[in-house]
């Protein structure tokens, strides 16, 4: 998956993102916050918990809150197949925190020329976790603004 | 001279010394005149003053050394101990304190000198009695003066102990081949200073300078000993160099609270005459007691006195030392072990539900027998690491007698502490986090709580308010209580206070229970104090105490009667990490519920469910019990509700929490476990039903549902 840019060394103020797809969408998160990627896996349930939460998984004996990034961003709920994944987010010193992607595709490198402000003609709930564009080889990612994910207005 | 390994144990000790001296402090305010509290702070304060010197905090020793003067004049009667006098004392121990948390931070004691206090001291020493300040002019000076004194009151002599060794044949031997090898052998006695506190330190830098200057080639007592402090205030050394005696002395002597070192050179011929021996030791004794040692002062070794012998020795060497019989673990240690153990128990679990699985009784007998022993082996060792674990709450709350006497200076109002239970143990780390908590609430009691003197004398209740700690366990929890004979707490002007802040209307306000209201007071900035004061009244009380507390997983109650007084009941759980659960079952979802908080489990008939005002409840044995019914406040989804309707029996489980009970309702019963909690994070919301997660032995995940809020 991972494309011969994953191998070189980062120049100046390039950073790395995996990019996933969510829905017909790519999206890229920045990889310094991901601790592991993992198959889907048995889910449990926790009643009263926010709504986009699908649950808790045991990963290796530490226990990790799942969501689905579908729900989050007001999307249809999610098909698990075989190209799902749980990317293991570490953001600072919270705990682990797992988000379910449709699938991971490859690792880019983007610098700041490569990337566009975000500005949204219309407010949806997708474009508030959006942080900008990136632009690789025609294709455009969406760059998810990880603390607006995990910025819990609604729920407190 | 490295004393950096010695840091923590003074940090240890001169805590427990300054408790120790607190405790005393305040019981010598109430009797000015008890000579046993008296003489305990005397040598509290010389304990500590020793041990800053051997760390070469010169600054703390001072400070203590013009403590202990005090004490000195108070012992002898010269001084009387009056108010202001404790006052200046606890400033004292305020100093220490905060020379030994900069001691802490930066291993050094910083450069505060406590002037004032130092002055303070002096001039009680001054007033107290103009003849005795003459005589303790100056910190330095008075130092030697004093350690002549005890000197002086010693009787102790300094034998050449190391004539009388019983020696080994291989020692011999080892000393004849050195002899005949052409060295020289001296062998030596070193007298390490009684008030000497780190003893095993000073042997060892002793130990260390006279390795730079020649070959130890035995040592009594064995290191191990010396390392355990097993053994009196001297030991012997036979060392192997080519220098003189008198160097190897004075290396020795360079160490401090090293007092005397008497020694000689020595042939394997002294071990043969054990008689010879002894007259050697008078003539040869007064030569080799040299000038006196610079951090012992003034012993001039008094010649004489040692010539007379092992007699004086071996007297003032007669009480055992007690050798304690404890370690000292980083906790740190404890917490890896106890995560170890955590592992453990779910390896465990997981073979337990193999076999249970795929066991179809193919397994032999044995294999079974193997894994109760297993589970029997793993409980055990939990409990014996939760037991390492646990202290007693005594480090924390014996504190807070002189917090309230303070308090009761500044308010005005004369209180009293009543404690019970100091020694109810809990994990260490809830202990560690519940001096905050308590704080508060004794503040809150003291404050808010005490009313003045002349409302109480008003209200017929003794000038001097009542304010309880009391601490003990029930069943899997641990309880403290902390209240006041106050005022209670007003709930209908909490009500007004409610309405006023807008949290609720008028209406609503008419219609809430007394324990509704009370609630009020845990929400955060919802202060009930007139004026904001020092002590409390900022907000920030009651909603930081009970989120502190439920993050240990315990909870916070209030009984309170207004004009008689109030109580806050904390309910903390004994141990964080593994508790023995009930396994439930709830269409295909798992549930753990405590041991701790179950009472019993039944089996209902579906037409014994009674209702009251709407709300469905069982009679078992003659109580009644309202039901939960977990499918629904869980929001299970039933795949088949027709079925659920057409149940004849119910399987009840009745949890209780303290006089409160409750029937939860569930599907199967899977058995009882022994789980490991496991925090779920603080991205999810969970409205506190669950108070964590655990792992199952088949991997999966389950919650564990908390029995207090479901009530």
């Amino acid at each position: 998956m991972a494309g011969e840019n994953a191998l070189t060394t980062i120049d100046g103020d390039k950073k790395q993102y995996i990019v996933v797809k969510i829905g017909s969408e790519q999206y890229g998160i920045e990889i310094s916050y991901i601790d592991n990627i993992v198959r889907m896996q048995s889910i449990t349930r926790v009643p009263k918990a926010q709504e986009y939460f699908n649950g808790i998984i045991n990963l290796r004996g530490e226990v990790l809150p799942v969501m689905s990034i579908r729900k989050r961003m007001g999307l249809q709920e999610d098909e698990f197949n075989n190209n799902t994944r749980i990317i293991i987010l570490k953001i600072e010193d919270r705990g682990g925190l797992g988000i379910i992607v449709d699938q991971v595709k490859e690792v880019v490198e983007l610098g700041p020329n490569e990337i566009d402000n975000y500005s949204p003609e219309t407010k949806d709930e997708r474009g508030d976790f959006i942080k900008g564009i990136g632009k690789n080889n025609n294709q455009l990612i969406s760059l998810l603004d990880l603390y607006a994910i995990i910025d819990d207005k609604e729920g407190m | 001279m490295d004393v950096s390994q010695y840091l923590e144990i003074f940090i240890d000790e001169t805590s427990e010394h300054i408790q120790n001296l607190s405790d005393c402090i305040m019981s010598l305010e109430q009797e000015p005149d008890n000579k046993d509290t008296i003489n305990e702070i005397f040598r509290a304060a010389h304990s500590l003053k020793g041990m800053a010197g051997t760390m070469g905090f010169k600054r703390m020793q001072r400070l203590t050394h013009d403590m202990e003067n005090v004490f000195q004049e108070v012992r002898s009667d010269k001084i009387k101990v009056n108010s202001a006098m404790i006052d200046i004392l606890f400033q004292c121990l305020d100093a220490i304190e905060a020379y030994l948390d900069t001691v802490k931070e930066t291993s050094n004691e910083g450069t505060e000198e406590n002037e004032a206090i130092v002055n303070s001291l002096n001039a009680i020493l001054n007033g107290g009695d103009p003849a005795a300040a003459a005589e303790t002019p100056a910190a330095g000076q008075d130092s030697q003066a004093e350690s002549a004194n005890e000197e002086g009151a010693d009787e102790g002599g300094f034998a050449m102990k190391f004539l009388k060794e019983p020696l080994s044949d291989e020692g011999k031997d080892a000393l004849v081949a050195k002899e005949s090898a052409g060295c020289k052998v001296y062998g030596m006695t070193v007298y390490i200073d009684k008030n000497c506190l780190l003893k095993s330190a000073r042997a060892f830098l002793v130990f260390k300078a006279i390795e730079d200057l020649g070959n130890i080639i035995y040592y009594n007592p064995p290191s191990q000993d010396i390392e355990d402090e097993k053994f009196e205030f001297d030991f012997t050394i036979f060392v192997e160099s080519e220098h003189e005696f008198e160097e190897l002395a004075e290396a020795a002597k360079t160490v401090s609270e090293i007092e005397e070192v008497v020694g000689k050179q020595i042939t394997s011929a002294d071990f043969d005459k054990p008689a010879e021996a002894a007259k050697e030791e008078k003539k040869e004794a007064p030569a080799a007691a040299p000038a006196p040692a610079t951090p012992a002062p003034a012993p001039a070794a008094k010649p004489a006195q040692a010539a007379k012998g092992g007699k004086g020795g071996k007297a003032a060497t007669a009480n055992k030392p007690v050798t304690s019989r404890t370690v000292r673990v980083d906790i740190e240690k404890l917490d890896t072990l106890m995560n170890q153990v955590s592992e453990l128990i779910i390896a465990k679990n997981s073979i337990v539900s193999i076999s249970n699985t795929e066991g179809d009784g193919t397994h032999s007998q044995s294999f079974a027998e193997q894994i109760e022993y297993l589970e029997r082996i793993t409980t055990s060792l939990h409990e014996s690491v939760m037991k390492a674990r646990m202290v007693p709450i005594e480090s924390v709350v014996n504190k807070f007698p002189r917090m309230i006497r303070d308090l009761s200076k500044t308010l005005q109002k004369p209180m009293d502490l009543v404690m019970t239970g100091e020694d109810t143990e809990l994990d260490r780390t809830v202990v560690d986090q519940i001096g905050d908590p308590l704080q508060h609430l004794l503040r809150n009691s003291a404050d808010h709580g005490l009313e003045a003197p002349d409302v109480r004398a008003q209200r017929g209740k003794p000038e001097t308010g009542r304010i309880f700690l009391n601490a003990y366990q029930e069943g899997n929890n641990v309880i403290i209580e902390v209240g006041d004979d106050g005022n209670g707490i007003d709930t209908q002007s909490v009500k007004e206070k409610a309405i006023e802040r807008g949290i609720v209307t008028a209406e609503q306000a008419e219609s809430l229970s007394q324990k509704e209201i009370i609630d009020f007071l845990f929400m955060p900035s919802f202060s009930m104090a007139k004026k904001i004061s020092d002590i409390s009244g900022r907000g920030v009380g009651l909603d930081v105490v009970k989120s502190n507390i439920e993050a240990l997983g315990g909870d916070v109650e209030v009984k309170t009667t207004l004009g008689e007084g109030s109580k806050f009941i904390v309910r903390l759980p004994l141990t964080l990490a593994i508790i023995q659960a009930l396994m439930v079952e709830i269409e295909d979802e798992k549930y753990a519920i405590p041991l701790g908080s179950i009472q019993n489990i039944e089996n209902i008939e579906v037409d014994e469910v009674k209702y009251v005002q709407a709300k469905e409840v069982i009679t078992v044995r003659g109580s009644v019990y309202p039901l939960i019914r977990l499918d629904e406040i869980l929001d299970v989804e039933r795949k088949d509700p027709e079925a659920e309707k057409n149940k004849t029996s119910l399987t009840v489980v009745i949890v209780r929490k303290g006089d409160n009970f409750a029937g939860l309702v569930v599907d199967k019963l899977m058995g009882q476990q022994e789980i490991v909690i496991k925090s779920m994070g603080d991205y999810i919301n969970n409205n506190k039903m669950i108070s964590g997660a655990t792992i199952l032995g088949d991997g999966e995940v389950a919650l564990i549902l908390d029995a207090n809020t479901l009530m």
